[in-house]
């Protein structure tokens, strides 16, 4: 079975999704054309920044599904509406500065492996693209990345009641973090690992 | 009258059209799939919101045109390829440089075309700064707003291409400011929805 990557904006995938889509282990299916088979043929499933939430809720119970049986969800963004249970509405910081955009690893996850978390911190100096809030982390998830002094959960991943895995990044799209370093794509291809269950 | 947006669904739209700071700037949503089932003639201005993606558009272009050819009025802001789906735009894109603001002394040279607009009442030149996607070759009669560093329109209205009017811009407030990203963003919209409310929705084209 393969990924299924939702395409939710106008234009090209992302190029660090063209190999695994040339070789069948991720699937990309524009937002709008979705279907339950696209679910029921997929293991995994990667949702970008640009997901369309309202209309994505009409999914809903295909997403459960794929999450019952055993699937991952591997999430990028802000959480606005309640697609499963027991995940809650984005949190943004309130007047961040600097230091409120410093980043923790709070626990080894494969997907991070020998990557500095304080290396995706800045972009050219600059802080603040990597996220500036978090989605709250469900009772029992494990926090990855922690953001600020209170060490928020921007980056958790929780074993869903009824089984499955989500992985939440509340941010812009964690495959484009890294700038120039090359960690954008290897993130890329360990979140297709993830989903696929071949790490973690 | 009244203003109508299209939600294309992203959190950046949710936050920016369903949190209650802007939220009553627009009297009713409507999904762009649904756009068939609203007679859009009922409305004053018609919203096509940041990032909107352009496919999920282009098969209501001649509904816009329609209502555009009705006296209406459409605001399309950036990165929206609003070329593909409203007539009359000739857009250039550009690399956007997010970096620019950290080279001291440094001007990104975005003015203000025309400072006695009433658009400009509670907008000033930062607060329609941040970076920028491209620029329009504007129709001749088109009223420009504010330029790039090399003169080149980034807002305008076109009044002339059509029987009402568009409210055209390059700058992509909805996204940032629905992302907690950019206050600028957030100082242009408190600035520029009153407008909309005020001005674009009260004075027909």
């Amino acid at each position: 079975m393969s990924v299924l990557l939702v395409h939710s904006h106008f234009g090209p995938t992302p190029p660090a999704f063209t190999s695994a889509i040339a070789e069948a282990r991720v699937v990309s299916v524009r937002e709008r054309q979705l279907t339950a088979e696209d679910f029921a043929n997929a293991q995994g499933l990667i949702t970008t920044t640009h997901l369309d939430q309202v209309g994505f809720m009409a999914h809903a119970e295909a997403v459960k599904t794929l999450l019952d049986r055993g699937g991952r969800w591997f999430f990028n963004g802000h959480i606005l509406r309640n697609f499963v249970d027991g995940l809650e509405i984005y949190r943004p910081l309130e007047k961040p500065k600097r230091p409120d955009y410093a980043l923790t690893r709070l626990a080894e996850h494969p997907i991070f492996a020998s990557i500095e978390q304080k290396s995706l911190e800045e972009n050219k100096g600059v802080a603040g693209f990597y996220g500036r809030g978090y989605n709250p982390l469900p009772p029992g998830g494990l926090a990855v990345n922690g953001i600020g002094p209170e060490r928020h959960p921007i980056d958790w991943e929780w074993r869903c009641p009824q089984g499955g895995r989500i992985f939440s990044h509340a941010g812009n799209d964690l495959g484009g973090m890294g700038g120039e370093t090359g960690a954008g794509k290897l993130l890329t291809e360990r979140i297709i690992a993830w989903c696929s269950g071949e790490i973690g | 009258m009244s203003i109508l947006a299209v939600h294309p669904g992203a959190y950046y739209h949710i936050e920016s059209f369903e949190s209650p700071r802007y939220r009553n700037y627009f009297d009713r949503l409507v999904r762009p799939e649904d756009l068939s089932d609203v007679q859009l003639e009922d409305y004053a201005v018609l919203l096509i919101p940041c990032r909107t993606p352009a496919d999920r558009l282009e098969e209501h272009k001649g509904r816009l045109r329609a209502y555009l050819d009705h006296g209406g009025t459409i605001v399309a802001t950036g990165e929206s390829e609003s070329q593909l789906f409203l007539p009359g735009i000739s857009f250039t894109p550009q690399p956007t440089n997010f970096w620019w603001w950290l080279t001291p002394g440094a001007d990104l040279g975005v003015r203000i075309a025309a400072p006695e607009h009433p658009l400009f009442e509670k907008l000033g030149q930062r607060d329609i700064t941040w970076h920028l996607h491209g620029w329009f070759d504007a129709p001749e009669g088109a009223e420009i707003l504010a330029v790039n560093g090399e003169g080149k329109p980034i807002l305008y209205i076109d009044a002339v291409t059509t029987k009402g009017r568009m409210v055209i811009t390059s700058l992509d407030p909805f996204f940032h400011h629905g992302s907690h990203f950019m206050p600028a963003t957030t100082r242009f919209l408190d600035g520029f929805l009153p407008w909309m409310r005020n001005h674009l929705d009260k004075e027909p084209a």
